[in-house]
């Protein structure tokens, strides 16, 4: 990590309690304009991401401009190929824009070397990815464990007290030695959320949780995410096509052909 | 956490048939080597593990000691060459044998006692001292046997047993001039005198044998010089043979390491999305391929242990003739060799993980 990258505001962060800004359900205060966000956590500012050149070129996202702030758990909605999870990838670190910039804690991500961008996935950000998420070959217990490792001075004993609390909040105590091929649908997504939470990261970014679960199991693991993101204070992304899971967020910005526009709240979407 | 020893322990199984693998192509280098040096040495031992800084031939021989002929005369004319300290006659020919019963081809040097020309490489009992007594290396015979010339019917007791002594991939022994002397004449009934093949000289303490050996062919009428090593090098075939095996050998090892390579991209291009995976929640591509690293460096040491085992066994239970012998500093080179290589095929790997774009692994694609 390098020295600019220094830590975002945390939950014990006064203004933030003072603005009552960590909502904790659906139908909180509404957000002001993503620009006028002032202690935003996340700032996304002018990002752009153009694919290819000349006749193969597809702009997949145009111009997104918002901000998330710490303890808010929004959804990216969006029909397919409208640039949700380019998006998220910008956000993420996993991808760089063709323009534009995306802050976290006011340390600018977009301008990191390769490497820091390695270490600030590992450190500062939590994914969920739509399918394979777990290393086959390792246990659910070993997956989370694997993700300590990846951060410098985590001690063993740390790293296996956590991983054991957070399998046992997500429900999966008795499921911790289990192969990823052992477990279903459900199960393997919460193991995934629990890998994302393992180095206790500032964002969570979740693409698609619940294309691969039916709409019962999909609801269980939205509520689960809901709950782990806002009684832990991350600033949590969850990139969805399904209206029935918009309910458990606080917001919603929808993305139409790379174009990024801002609903205040999800029961606009709700009919 | 350690990915790589985590993942050998879920798949035991397909890395039990690669360690199989790996160890029957390192088993194959090993084997090789090793019987390539027994026949090497059988063919080379006599004259390699010489008592003599340098031999010297008839001109005529073409570096041939088996081709030369000297008069026995000629021991004085090099002992006269500058920078000449000690010299002794050698003869040697093939004759049939005969020892409780069996009778095979054996070697025969003549050598003076306490002269240079003696053998080396004695491994129990003693040096023939008197006429009738033989030092033998290979055959298979023990001290206090009897070894019987044919036809000429001469005996031999045997009183010392040699090691890396062999002549012409034969049992080869060793008894003084005088025996050598009575056996050629009693084969060979009517010769004015009895030639011998070579003179062994040692220089002078700091003169310098390869000019020595230069000088000789200046100084004695139709006699070449040879240090002992030139005269090991000069045996006719020597080289080609050293060549051959060396070509198998090497190609058994490049092969091995292809394979050993090939192997391990195969198991990494197996892992893609794992490593994606991994790439994208934050693991450095140094770390997944210190992982490759980790996996190659067990694999190929669990499979050098089941190949020295295997190769151990080998020369127990193959019976060439030859003297074959493992040596731990041969063993423990191809091993690192193997690892060293096998880490460098594993680049293949590491370039294949480096080339990973994180990104692929977000949403379904
Ligand atoms: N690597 C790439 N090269 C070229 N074009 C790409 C690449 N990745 C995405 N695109 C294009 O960019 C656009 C946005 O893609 P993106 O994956 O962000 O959409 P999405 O909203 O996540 O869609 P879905 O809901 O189907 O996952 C699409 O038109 C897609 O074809
Ligand atoms: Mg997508």
């Amino acid at each position: 990590m390098t020295d600019a990258m220094t830590p975002g505001p945390t939950s014990e962060d006064p203004v933030l309690a003072a603005t009552g800004s960590v909502p904790n359900g659906p139908g909180e205060p509404p957000a002001l304009d993503a620009t006028h966000h002032a202690s935003a956590l996340l700032r996304v500012s002018d990002v752009r991401k153009v694919y290819g050149e000349g006749h193969t070129e597809v702009v997949a996202v145009a111009d997104a401009t918002m901000a998330v702030d710490q303890g808010e758990f929004v959804a990216l909605l969006g029909p397919s190929g409208s640039g949700k999870t380019t998006l998220i990838s910008i956000v993420g670190g996993l991808l760089s824009p063709s323009g534009g910039t995306v802050t976290l804690g006011g340390s600018d991500v977009t301008g990191l070397s390769k490497k820091d961008l390695t270490a600030f996935r590992a450190e500062r950000v939590g994914f969920v990815f739509q399918s394979a998420n777990l290393v086959p070959f390792l246990t659910a217990r070993e997956n989370l464990l694997y993700v300590a490792s990846l951060v410098k001075g985590t001690s063993r004993a740390q790293a296996q007290a956590r991983a054991d609390g957070l399998l046992e909040e997500l429900g999966l105590g008795a499921r911790a030695k289990n192969l990823p091929e052992q477990l279903s649908g459900g199960e393997r997504q919460r193991v995934a959320i629990g890998r994302a939470l393992m180095n206790d990261p500032d964002l969570v970014l979740v693409d698609e949780p619940t294309a691969a679960l039916d709409t019962a199991m999909g609801r269980q693991v939205v509520e689960l995410l809901r709950r782990e993101i806002k009684g832990r204070g991350k600033t949590g992304i969850m990139v969805t096509h399904d209206l029935r899971m918009v309910e458990y967020t606080d917001r919603v910005f929808e993305i139409l052909d790379g174009h990024l526009t801002h609903v205040e709240e999800p029961s606009a979407l709700r009919h | 956490m350690n990915l790589g020893a985590a993942e050998v322990r879920r798949a035991k199984l397909r890395f039990g048939l690669l360690t199989a693998a790996v160890s029957l192509l390192v088993f194959l280098v090993l084997l090789l080597t090793t019987l390539s040096n027994a026949l090497i040495g059988s063919l080379t031992g006599a004259l390699d593990a010489l008592q003599a800084d340098g031999l010297v031939y008839s001109t005529t021989a073409r570096d041939n000691i088996v081709a030369s002929r000297l008069d026995p005369a000629t021991a004085q004319a090099v002992a006269a060459v500058p920078g000449v300290a000690a010299v002794g006659s050698v003869g040697t020919f093939t004759s049939r044998a005969t020892t409780a019963g069996t009778t095979t081809d054996l070697q025969v040097f003549g050598f003076q006692p306490d002269a240079p020309g003696a053998p080396g490489g004695l491994s129990d009992g003693r040096l023939p001292a008197a006429p009738g007594e033989a030092a033998v290396g290979g055959g298979g015979v023990a001290i206090g046997d009897t070894v019987t010339l044919e036809p000429t019917g001469i005996p031999l007791t045997v009183v010392g047993l040699l090691r890396g002594a062999q002549f012409n991939a034969l049992p080869t022994a060793y008894v003084d001039l005088a025996t050598y002397e009575e056996a050629i004449s009693a084969a060979n009934p009517g010769l004015p005198f009895v030639p011998v093949n070579a003179v062994a000289f040692d220089v002078d303490d700091g003169a310098d044998a390869t000019s020595v050996a230069a000088s000789v062919a200046g100084a004695v009428q139709g006699a070449t010089g040879y240090t002992r090593e030139q005269a090991v090098a000069l045996i006719p075939g020597i080289s080609s043979i050293s060549q051959s095996f060396g070509i198998l050998v090497g190609l058994t090892f490049i092969i091995g390491i292809v394979v050993i390579g090939f192997f391990f991209l195969i198991l990494t291009v197996q892992k893609l999305r794992s490593f994606t995976l991994l790439r994208a929640i934050g693991a450095p591509t140094r770390s997944l391929a210190a992982t490759v690293a980790l996996q190659i460096t067990l694999v190929v040491l669990a499979a050098s242990v089941i190949a020295v085992g295997l190769t151990l066994l080998a020369v127990q239970g193959l019976n060439t003739g030859l003297p074959v012998s493992l040596s731990p500093v041969l063993i423990a080179g191809t091993v690192a060799a193997v690892l060293a290589f096998s880490l460098l095929a594993g680049l293949l790997s590491i370039r294949r993980i480096a080339r990973i774009d994180p990104a692929t692994a977000v949403g379904a694609r």
